[in-house]
């Protein structure tokens, strides 16, 4: 990829006090372009509010907000290279599906015909075209969020941003929908951002992640990084299970230490009792689940 | 719903739009409260001489005229007796009207809500003058029950509607939650349905006693001679009384409207109103 | 809110009455009906056949009492009533006054309520509170006071013309006069307009507006295309039930308008009760409510519309 290194999104120093309380505190950030970062971290942790700074509805107290080498912190949403899917779609209900799609051309005064093709093109892409005459209370949940995503599509951005755009799906149509999202925006190589709170959304469609803990950036890496390399307690508790030791970790072995040793169930191995580094252990619960089985055990 | 909302940064925090919204609010400062003050103060005044911006004197001697007038007297009596009463007739007649439209689907549903609004949408004046005739027949003229049955027919609207939009508020499953918890019907009905939909029930009532404490043209041409209420005791005073009477007297006639708008204003500004006038 | 939630409340609110007819319901909802019926819809009914010749009956009473009655003698109806109404010099200048304060009354509460509104979900602050506040105050007095208090405002001795001759101008009077009338129209019919209005802006989620904001629309063309088609309903209703009212008003035009020509509510009384012409009053009554109709079919449509559009019908 000749992209590689250019960049398509640079927040430096950005703060953003709410209601009083430091929301947002000095983060900083930096995607290439045609990168997909996932922005993960508990409920409450200033995801959505750093989206909106990006997106230009809030305008930060502090720092700066690059889009593709342009500085937009104090423009306003409508003039921004971006475009957002918002939490619950936000399809004007006035509107039938091809209109809610066209309207962001229509206000950028595209001549009627270029409108046309290119809202039949990008409904062709979220595979809607069949609905483009209804209404959105009249589709599905699923369809409303493609409508949605269509809708950002068309303007072409040089940014996309998505605020936990599957959240009000069910769980089968949620794993469908984002490999969708995935393997568009990877076709057409658009900077995203998306922002969840579901693990397994971040770890599978990102380039990279950013886990944020109030309003702060903890980690920001590679999946593998996150899952194997947490660099702090709290990413490798907010990623995966794990089962914490207090001690200090050499050569395969955990001894008496002061440290802090994490160890993911999948690399338990079972063996002798004999063998070195082993901790004796009796079976307190199985949970079934499904291709696998979670298995709890009690150290002796 | 209305308390969740946000402002939204518009970028449009400039000076101009800033000076123009004020000379605006000045101006309806002005044009509202202006005419209301004027004619509050001369309440209090001895004699008022234009073009003078004050009067020549202030005194309290016009309340005491006020209360001296026995017809005045008599205005404000059966005003306080006719308008809870109308209140009352019209929440019997329309409550549970007002549940069945929320709750039951009915035949005639529409044509019913449609006919409600078609009886407001005839002209009031026109209405009481054609109820003239169905009144002398009925010998209704001139009677307390003809001036409370007028009131209350301009009641109806409001009495039905409102409620109607409150009561189908209620989610359906929070009563039967009720159900299932073992309540009996009766009981899910007052201690669910009927405490949940109480705000809109409350500003109906405050509406239609404001709409009958001030409803002159109809009171006016049932009621008079024999009987009159506030507003149309204020048709005969403004003629022939001095005019810090007539401010003294519309300054009691507004009090109760103040007090129970005062009363119900979260729920009347919350939407309960406007949530009422949508046909559904 | 968001608009998918609103949606699902809207159809459910709707899918909760259950789909059999209910004979209770029926019952229930009847009250109202034949209290309407009686006192509005048979008067209404009896005078229409009043207006057309039928003297006897119930009119009777009335048709002797009233003066130039015309009957129908033996005829099928006779239009005789209409007639006089219409060749009345007063008819199309009564007529004129009627429409225009409706029509320009009605325009500059949209425009204030709406503009109002606007402010409000727009902006919000301090001075929006103190608009929507100032402009609610008319709810807190009776019509016969408003009347009263703007007419000794307005009128010769009072405060408009007090202040205009100390700045030197010697203006004619605005009482007695359609002006007087268009401002207190506007005044009675603030409140409702406001409270419909802002409400219809208020449950427009913020998401809706910001989704406009972020496709690149500027501030007027999300008002254009976005707040006002969303708050269409709240907005028919306050055009219909503004014009109804005001087309219909008695005490605005009887206290601030002039003696003649004026409006239809004020020509009805007179005719009912100083010229006791019940018959002509009548007449007025249905030209009045032919109008109103227009108005009010405009509003169900509207209503209807939006059902439909919600995914509700
Ligand atoms: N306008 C506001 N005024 C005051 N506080 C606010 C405002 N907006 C957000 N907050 C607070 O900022 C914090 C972060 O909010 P934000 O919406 O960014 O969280 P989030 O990470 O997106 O959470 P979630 O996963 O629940 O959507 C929350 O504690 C919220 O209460
Ligand atoms: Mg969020």
């Amino acid at each position: 990829m000749s992209q590689q290194n250019e960049i398509g999104l640079e927040l430096k120093g950005l703060s953003k006090v709410l209601g009083g309380r430091v929301i947002i505190d000095n983060l900083d950030l930096q995607v290439k372009k045609g990168e997909m970062v996932s922005l993960l971290g508990p409920s409450g942790c200033g995801k959505t509010t750093t989206l909106r700074m990006i997106a230009g509805f809030l305008i930060p107290d502090n720092g700066t907000v690059t889009l593709a080498g342009k500085d937009v912190t104090t423009i306003g949403p409508e003039k921004r290279p971006s475009a957002m899917v918002f939490q619950n779609y936000a399809l004007w209900p006035h509107m039938t599906v091809f209109k809610n799609v066209a309207y962001p051309l229509k206000v950028r005064k595209v001549n009627k015909a270029e409108i046309e093709k290119r809202v039949h093109d990008v409904l062709g892409v979220v595979n809607l075209m069949h609905h483009k005459d209804s209404r959105p209370a009249q589709i599905s949940g699923g369809e409303q969020q493609r409508v949605a995503l269509a809708r950002a599509l068309v303007q072409e951005p040089d940014i996309l941003l998505l605020d936990e755009p599957l959240s009000n799906l069910d769980a089968k149509l949620r794993v469908k929908v984002r490999e969708d999202i995935r393997d568009l925006q990877r076709r057409l190589g658009i900077t995203t951002v998306i922002v969840t709170h579901d693990q397994d959304e971040a770890l599978s469609i990102s380039d990279r992640i950013a886990v944020m803990k109030e309003g702060k950036i903890e980690q920001f890496s590679t999946p593998e990084d996150i899952y194997n390399k947490p660099a702090t307690e709290y990413v490798a508790n907010f990623i995966g299970s794990l089962n914490r030791y207090e001690g200090s970790y050499s050569n395969g072995q955990i001894s008496t230490g002061s440290d802090v040793v994490g160890v993911r169930p999948e690399d338990v191995t079972f063996d002798s009792k004999n063998s070195a580094g082993a901790v004796e252990a009796t079976v307190s619960l199985v949970v079934p689940r499904g291709h696998f089985h979670e298995v709890y055990l009690k150290a002796q | 719903m209305a308390n969740e909302v946000q402002p939204l940064n518009l970028h449009t925090k400039s000076w101009s739009v800033k000076i123009i919204l004020a000379i605006f609010s000045i101006l309806m400062l002005i044009l509202v409260v202006g005419p209301l003050v004027w004619l509050a103060v001369h309440a209090f005044a001895t004699e008022w001489k234009f073009p003078s911006y004050k009067p020549t004197g202030l005194t309290l001697e016009w309340f005491r005229k006020v209360f001296e007038v026995q017809a005045l007297k008599e205005a404000m009596k059966s005003s306080f007796i006719i308008s809870p009463i109308v209140v009352l007739v019209s929440a019997v007649i329309c409550l549970p009207a007002a549940y069945a439209s929320a709750r039951y689907n009915y035949w005639g549903r529409r044509t019913f809500l449609i006919m409600m609004f078609s009886a407001n949408a005839f002209p009031k004046i026109g209405l009481f003058a054609t109820i003239a005739t169905l009144y002398y027949f009925l010998n209704l003229m001139g009677t307390i029950v003809g001036v409370i049955i007028v009131q209350v027919l301009g009641t109806i609207i409001y009495m039905t509607w409102i409620p109607a939009a409150a009561f189908a508020s209620v989610p359906k499953n929070l009563e039967e939650a009720a159900r299932d918890a073992g309540a009996s019907k009766f009981r899910v009905f007052r201690t669910i349905t009927l405490r949940m939909a109480m705000p809109g029930i409350l500003v109906a009532m405050v509406m239609s006693f404001i709409y009958a404490f001030d409803e002159a043209q109809g009171t006016f041409l049932v009621g008079a001679p024999n009987i009159y209420t506030m507003p149309t005791a204020m048709y005969a005073i403004v003629e022939t009384y001095p005019i810090q009477v007539t401010a003294v007297f519309s300054i009691l006639l507004t009090i109760p409207s103040v007090l129970l708008i005062g009363l119900a204003r979260k729920h009347i500004i919350g939407g309960q109103l406007a949530e009422g006038f949508q046909i559904k | 809110m968001s608009t998918a939630t609103t949606n699902q409340v809207a159809k459910e609110s709707f899918g909760s009455k259950d789909s059999k007819l209910s004979v209770l319901g029926f019952f229930m909802a009847l009250p109202p009906i034949l209290v309407l019926g009686t006192f509005i819809g048979l008067p209404i009914g009896l005078a229409f056949f009043l207006s057309l010749g039928y003297t006897g009956g119930l009119n009777e009473v009335i048709s002797i009492i009233g003066q130039d009655v015309r009957a129908r003698d033996g005829k099928l109806f006779t239009l005789q009533a209409y007639q006089d109404v219409i060749k009345d010099p007063r008819f199309l200048g009564d007529l004129r006054t009627t429409l225009l304060v409706s029509l320009f009354a009605t325009i500059l509460v949209l425009f204030f309520s709406i503009g109002i509104g606007l402010i409000q979900r727009l902006r919000g602050g301090k001075l929006s509170s103190l608009l929507t506040a100032l402009s609610l105050t008319p709810l807190f007095i009776p019509v016969v006071i408003s009347a009263w208090a703007l007419y000794t405002f307005y009128g010769g001795a009072g405060l408009y013309q007090t202040l205009l001759k100390s700045f030197g101008f010697d203006v004619p009077q605005i009482t007695s006069t359609v002006v007087a009338i268009v401002i207190g129209s506007v005044w009675t019919s603030l409140p409702f307009a406001i409270l419909m209005i802002t409400s219809g802006f208020q449950s427009i989620p913020n998401a809706l507006i910001e989704a406009a904001q972020d496709a690149g629309a500027g501030i007027v063309t999300i008002i254009r295309t976005v707040m006002l088609p969303l708050a269409f309903i709240p907005i028919v209703i306050v055009a219909t039930f503004t014009s109804i009212g005001v087309m219909g008003s008695f005490t605005i035009p009887f206290f601030l308008g002039p003696n003649q020509p004026t409006m239809f509510g004020v020509e009805i009384t007179n005719f009912f009760t100083a010229y006791n012409r019940p018959q002509q009053s009548i007449v007025m009554a249905f030209i009045v409510f032919l109008a109103a109709s227009g108005i009010a079919v405009m509003y169900i449509w509207a209503n209807f519309r939006s059902a439909k559009e919600s995914g509700r019908v």
